[in-house]
């Protein structure tokens, strides 16, 4: 066991002796990650500013198209009008923040709001985004004034509405007689008192009037919300997907450098003298895998605490992080050793080496992120280590996986390390003949 | 001490160790001499249990074949290739290899020191070995065979590129382990070193041994005749011969002897008489 840590000790002193190693181990990944989250924040997001959502109008009355339009003209909000089924599909998977739907009875509701039931607003979305929730109420709740404020600024809009308003009332045998009293005796005052008023005067006015709308006790609008659990979630910034490629690219580094420093152990005969030693041959290789596994796991760590402490990474489950860096160490570990059998020489090794390891990474998504590939290369894309080792880290980060979800990966992760293992140790020359 | 018993190893058609039997006795100081190719390196890799014999067994001091590292835990090895660790200090190389061989703590310290002055290297010891010069890394190579005190040294051409002065006080500083009982091999292609150093020299040619014995013996046996080189006024003279004083002395009753010059022989005749060729061809 002190051999072991003899030799993982002497390994790491190397590595951090050599700076250029040492910066494409350590620097490397971290410009890697912030110079890529930083861009992509610029631009993806659809400009953070608004919600997206879908609006779903089961009522299809005057009113209801009317509000719509009134959502559509609100800046905050993207709005495209779709069905039901189509809306709680898209939440559910993160194409938009939410949906808003407009219940049959919307417009009738909407247009008795001062005396009857005010209007239902259904909203489905995820319960776990709070942030957006009372943003997109707020929003909703100044559509439903704005409607008003135009009633109150044009008096032939007012008395056009209070006419049918006088009408619904008399109809309506369910609203309470000493409401409709009072209304019946009030509206046609209102629509007298703005009649007769000259135009501007009733602008100002009626902008105070929309002002006291909000009085005590009245309710414009009631939510309903519906929660949509999401079955993928999306990334909260450019970080959680920067860091984790930065990161692989670093984790391939270590691999790369460990492969090769296996190689330079036999050209530069100091395997020799290890063997010499009176250890076993599975020391050895375990030092060396040792080193391998602490590097890429002191890497993970400090990256990610950097992530989380300056750039808002916020790993939604640490310990399932820890799960996927030990996975990701041991999976790399198998490929380090792997590496290190396909070159006599460090030139041949480390170029080898690299041809394999950017084939694993391109495919993997460790250069364009596996979201945005096409359909096709998705499916391509499980054929590389890199393509797991992503997906247990954004599993832990910002997928919000559950344990039994991170199975998957892990059990690939540590599969592919076993496997590649066995053969680098296998094939692994001990001399420099043969 | 260590026993090798017609032990034989091939690469390939080629036969570099060739039914070779040898019986290191405890606390001498053996030499292997031969030319580039004899297999001196091939003999040293085997005992330390690095290759395996096609042939013939290896056995250390009754323990049994050094291909087990609780045997060769006894010996230290100074091989003919460098190995040292290039971006670490001496210093560094020597508790590294130290802690390999199961020290640690004030022992280890205190072995590392002592080797660093084995080799003379004390005042560099916190350099980094890719600072060094050639000879520094062969003494370091040196330093790094000795500094867990193993009862057996094997020291694969340990002075190659080492300069007269350093080599002197690595020789003493051999002699001087011979004398606390250690037991060294040396390989050699420089006569003078065997001469100087070793108890008993075996001769290799071609992965053969083709003599083994005490130095003065060997040239007794197989060095020839002293040469004696006269110069006198009836001209000079070369006369071979087993008594170099009795012909001074019959050169000088002549009254005539001006200048002289007497070649006893060495293990370089001894060599060119085994194998008709000489050792640095
Ligand atoms: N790794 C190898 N592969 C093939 N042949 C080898 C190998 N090592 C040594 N040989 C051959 O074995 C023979 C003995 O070589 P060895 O290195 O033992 O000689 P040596 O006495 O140590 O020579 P030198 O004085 O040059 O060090 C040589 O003919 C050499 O070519
Ligand atoms: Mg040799």
């Amino acid at each position: 066991m002190g051999e072991l840590v003899a030799l993982t000790k002497k390994d790491l002193k190397i590595l951090l002796r050599d700076k250029t190693g040492f910066f494409f181990t350590f620097f490397f990944p971290l410009i890697y990650a912030i110079f890529f989250g930083t861009i992509f924040g610029s631009f993806g997001g659809g400009g953070s500013g608004t919600i997206s959502i879908a609006v779903v109008d089961a009522d299809k009355t005057k009113t209801s198209r009317a509000f719509t339009e009134s959502l559509r003209g609100t800046p905050e909000l993207d709005v495209v009008e779709m069905g039901r089924d189509e809306a709680v599909e898209l939440v559910r998977r993160g194409g938009k923040v939410a949906y808003v739907a407009l219940p049959k009875g919307f417009g009738v509701q909407r247009d008795g709001m001062l005396w009857g039931e005010p209007p239902t607003i259904e909203i489905g979305l995820d319960p776990s985004r709070q942030a957006e929730t009372g943003m997109l109420k707020g929003l909703l709740t100044k559509c439903v004034f704005e409607g008003m404020q135009d009633l109150l600024t044009d008096p032939d809009k007012m008395h056009d509405q209070i006419e049918d308003w006088v009408a619904s009332i008399k109809a309506d045998e369910n609203v309470d007689p000493m409401a409709r009293t009072a209304l019946l005796i009030f509206l046609p005052a209102v629509d007298t008192y703005f009649q007769s008023k000259p135009r501007e005067k009733a602008v100002a006015d009626g902008e105070a009037a929309g002002e006291s709308g909000g009085a005590a006790g009245f309710q414009p609008i009631v939510f309903e919300s519906t929660s949509v659990a999401r079955q993928w979630d999306r990334p909260k910034n450019s970080y959680q997907i920067s860091f984790p490629q930065g990161i692989i690219w670093g984790v391939l580094g270590c691999s790369a450098a460990f492969g090769i420093s296996l190689v330079t152990e036999r050209t530069k005969g100091t395997l020799v003298r290890l063997r010499m030693a009176p250890i076993g041959r599975w020391q050895i290789l375990g030092g060396k895998a040792g080193a391998c596994a602490v590097t890429t796991f002191a890497l993970m760590c400090v990256l990610f605490t950097l992530g989380t402490v300056a750039f808002k990474l916020r790993p939604s489950s640490i310990g399932l992080l820890v799960l996927a860096m030990a996975c990701v160490s041991l999976c790399f570990v198998g490929i380090m050793l792997l590496l290190s059998v396909l070159g006599k020489t460090e030139q041949a090794a480390g170029g080898i080496g690299w041809a394999v390891l950017m084939v694993m990474a391109m495919l993997g998504g460790g250069m364009v992120p596996a979201f945005f590939m096409p359909s096709w290369m998705q499916t391509v894309s499980h054929v590389s280590p890199v393509k797991w080792a992503i997906l247990a880290m954004e599993g832990a980060i910002w997928r919000g996986f559950s344990p039994s979800e991170m199975v998957l990966p892990c059990v690939i992760l540590v599969g592919v390390g076993a496997g590649c293992s066995v053969i680098g140790v296998r094939a692994f020359s001990w001399t420099e003949q043969s | 001490m260590l026993k090798l018993s017609h032990v034989r190893k091939s690469y390939g058609q080629n036969v570099a160790v060739d039914d070779l039997s040898l019986d290191i006795e405890p606390g001498e100081v053996f030499g292997l001499l031969g030319p580039n190719g004899a297999g001196k390196t091939t003999t040293v890799n085997m005992a330390v249990g690095l290759l395996k014999p096609d042939a013939g067994s290896i056995e250390l001091d009754g323990q049994g074949s050094p291909e087990e590292p609780r045997v060769r835990a006894k010996i230290g090895v100074a091989p003919q290739t460098l190995a040292l660790y290039e971006d670490l200090s001496a210093i560094e190389n020597l508790n590294f290899f130290g802690q390999l061989q199961g020290l640690h703590g004030p022992s280890l310290a205190k072995r590392v020191a002592w080797a660093l002055e084995f080799v003379g290297l004390t005042d560099r010891g916190f350099d980094r070995v890719k600072t060094y010069s050639g000879g520094m890394k062969r003494r370091l190579n040196l330093a790094v065979a000795v500094v867990h005190d193993p009862p057996l040294l094997l020291l694969d051409e340990p002075t190659v590129s080492v300069d007269p002065q350093s080599r002197n006080a690595i020789f003493d500083n051999i002699l001087a382990l011979k004398a606390e009982g250690r037991t060294v091999v040396y390989t050699t292609h420089y006569m003078e070193e065997a001469q100087r150093l070793c108890d008993r020299v075996g001769v290799m040619d071609h992965g053969k041994l083709l003599a083994l014995d005490a130095v003065e013996r060997l040239i007794e046996k197989h060095g020839g005749k002293s040469v004696v080189t006269a110069q006198t006024a009836a001209g000079d003279e070369r006369i071979e011969t087993d008594d170099p004083v009795a012909e001074l002395s019959r050169l000088q009753a002549g009254g005539k002897l001006e200048h002289f010059r007497v070649d006893r022989p060495d293990l370089e005749a001894v060599f060119l008489n085994l194998t008709g060729r000489t050792l640095r061809d």
